[in-house]
């Protein structure tokens, strides 16, 4: 499924992400753990094409994707839920939903209403809100949007950053259901996460990412790995 | 009262209608501007050339017989292609640098330069004046209108709700706000941002080269008519805020009639030291404009 080799990413003169290697199978999710700064972000906005490797190889489905836009990397089927959500303020919910249709190839009006009617059924409330602003929407509710906006489009690669952040407990155990219906459907999950024990329920098998470099990984059910991940991540 | 009366329909109103027809003209070149700069953050600078373009390209389908009600459909798909060359070619080679503003202000400042003296080169300095393609006037409760302004404040009306409808109301439209948003999540959601920003680039220039044929029975053809509309419609785009349509409606409707109205009371030459003052202020007030830039809300 997602296959990276000898990964390296540069922000200016900063090196970044200093040669990761990493598999994530199909339904399986993998958890990146790892204090602020360390690269966990930049790790999923260069497999999402925000940007340009410089060494390395990133493989989706055997073929390479790095290099490539992110347009052609989400038609491919990689689906990306940044951080801040990144809600477009002047578009409506459902104009949101239906951007979210795009990566769909050989789309139809008839697949995108029923897909959209799919996302309305698993997310009432934004049925309800459908014709309001997405920025209107409290920060729950726009999270939802986010993953629903990437769910409409069925990706096999779900890249998510930090979804819990500042949400609610409630919420936060809702969109941890959500990501493992999504593992359940067979899509891999590349999750960056802090609340590391919530996320950890979720996950298969997780890494640890230090100074940009991978230093601790392994099997996310056995819980004397758990046990070294939290002390490795312990401030 | 009936000398009020008679002010306003023989003084005032019709003084007003010039101004509404200069308004729909420049709001016609303002909305490609508009959508330029909302939506790839570039000041187009060579957008009064794309203007003159329309205009020379409808002066020489004329000359070989065509008429102007087919010009119409003509120039602008002419248009289309040049721009979405110009994007692909010259803007988005230096699009992502990091002092983009002054490099695509600077490029597009040249090739506004290079094509003004390509007109020269082939028309020479001269003003063209095309025939009106609507001769005579009709009387609108008492005040006589040429026929063809009539017709241009009806077909540019028309034109500025379809581009609304267009970018407020279809997938497209939905696709342009979210690229002009916030252009790596709305590609990270499929949508294909390099070209919808050569579209738009294109369909800006296309709305610019309409604006020159049907401004051309008007105020001529000559290779710097560019300029004489490029200031009011920047100052149109800066006081409306910088990529809204409504923005630039409200703006060139306000901004004409204040020009038309001054020319009443102050000596005209007052006209557009007022209108750009009024400029400045916004700049200093509120830059961002009355309204918010397309796709912020």
């Amino acid at each position: 499924m997602l296959e990276i080799q000898n990964l390296h990413t540069h922000y200016g003169p900063s090196h970044i992400i200093q040669g990761i290697d990493l598999t994530v199978r199909d339904g399986e999710v993998l958890g990146v753990f790892g204090r602020n700064g360390v690269g966990k972000t930049t790790l999923l906005k260069t497999v999402a094409g925000w940007i340009q490797p410089t060494n390395g190889h990133i493989l989706f489905n055997n073929e390479p994707i790095d290099g490539q836009q992110p347009d052609r990397i989400a038609r491919r089927g990689v689906g990306f839920v940044p951080e801040d959500r990144r809600i477009f303020p002047g578009l409506s919910v459902e104009e949101n939903l239906t951007l979210g249709f795009l990566q769909v190839p050989g789309r139809s009006s008839a697949d995108s209403r029923a897909a959209l009617e799919r996302i309305y059924q698993r997310f009432p409330r934004l049925a309800e809100r459908r014709y309001q602003h997405g920025t209107t929407l409290s920060g729950g509710e726009q999270q939802m949007l986010a993953m629903a906006r990437v769910m409409i489009g069925k990706p096999s690669l779900l890249l998510v950053d930090e979804p819990s952040e500042g949400l609610a407990p409630m919420i936060v155990a809702d969109l941890f259901a959500i990501i493992a219906e999504m593992k359940a459907a067979g899509c891999a999950v590349l999750l960056v996460e802090q609340n590391v024990h919530q996320a950890l329920a979720v996950c298969d098998r997780f890494i640890v990412i230090e100074r940009g470099r991978i230093v601790l990984s392994g099997d996310a059910k056995d819980k004397e790995n758990c046990d070294r991940l939290l002390e490795t991540i312990a401030v | 009262m009936s000398g009020a009366i008679e002010y306003f329909q023989f003084v005032l109103a019709p003084q007003m209608l010039i101004g509404l027809v200069v308004g729909v003209a420049v709001i016609l070149v303002a909305l490609g501007l508009t959508i330029i700069f909302g939506l790839l953050d570039v000041i187009n600078m060579s957008h009064g050339e794309f203007y003159a373009l329309g205009a020379f390209i409808a002066l020489a389908l004329a000359s070989i017989g065509l008429p102007f009600w087919l010009l119409l459909i003509l120039v602008p798909l002419v248009m289309i292609p040049i721009g979405y060359v110009v994007e692909r070619g010259l803007i988005q080679r230096v699009f992502h640098t990091s002092e983009r503003h002054v490099t695509t202000l600077l490029l597009t400042f040249g090739l506004g330069l290079v094509m003004e003296d390509v007109f020269r080169l082939i028309w020479g300095p001269n003003p063209y004046r095309p025939e009106t393609p609507i001769a005579g006037g009709v009387d609108v409760f008492g005040i006589f209108v040429p026929s063809y302004r009539l017709f241009l404040i009806v077909v540019g009306a028309a034109i500025i709700s379809a581009v609304a409808l267009i970018i407020y109301r279809t997938r497209l439209g939905a696709m342009v706000r979210a690229a002009a948003y916030d252009r790596h999540m709305a590609a990270s959601l499929g949508v294909p941002v390099r070209h919808v920003y050569a579209g738009a680039f294109a369909f800006g220039v296309a709305l610019a080269g309409l604006a020159g044929v049907l401004l051309a029975p008007i105020y001529s053809v000559f290779p710097t008519m560019g300029r004489d509309f490029i200031l009011m419609a920047f100052t149109v785009v800066i006081v409306g805020g910088m990529g809204s349509i409504a923005g630039a409606v409200i703006a060139g409707l306000f901004l004409t009639q204040v020009q038309a109205i001054v020319s009443l009371y102050i000596s005209p030459v007052w006209s557009d030291p007022i209108v750009f003052g009024i400029m400045v202020a916004m700049l200093m007030v509120r830059p961002q404009g009355l309204f918010g830039r397309l796709g912020h809300g």
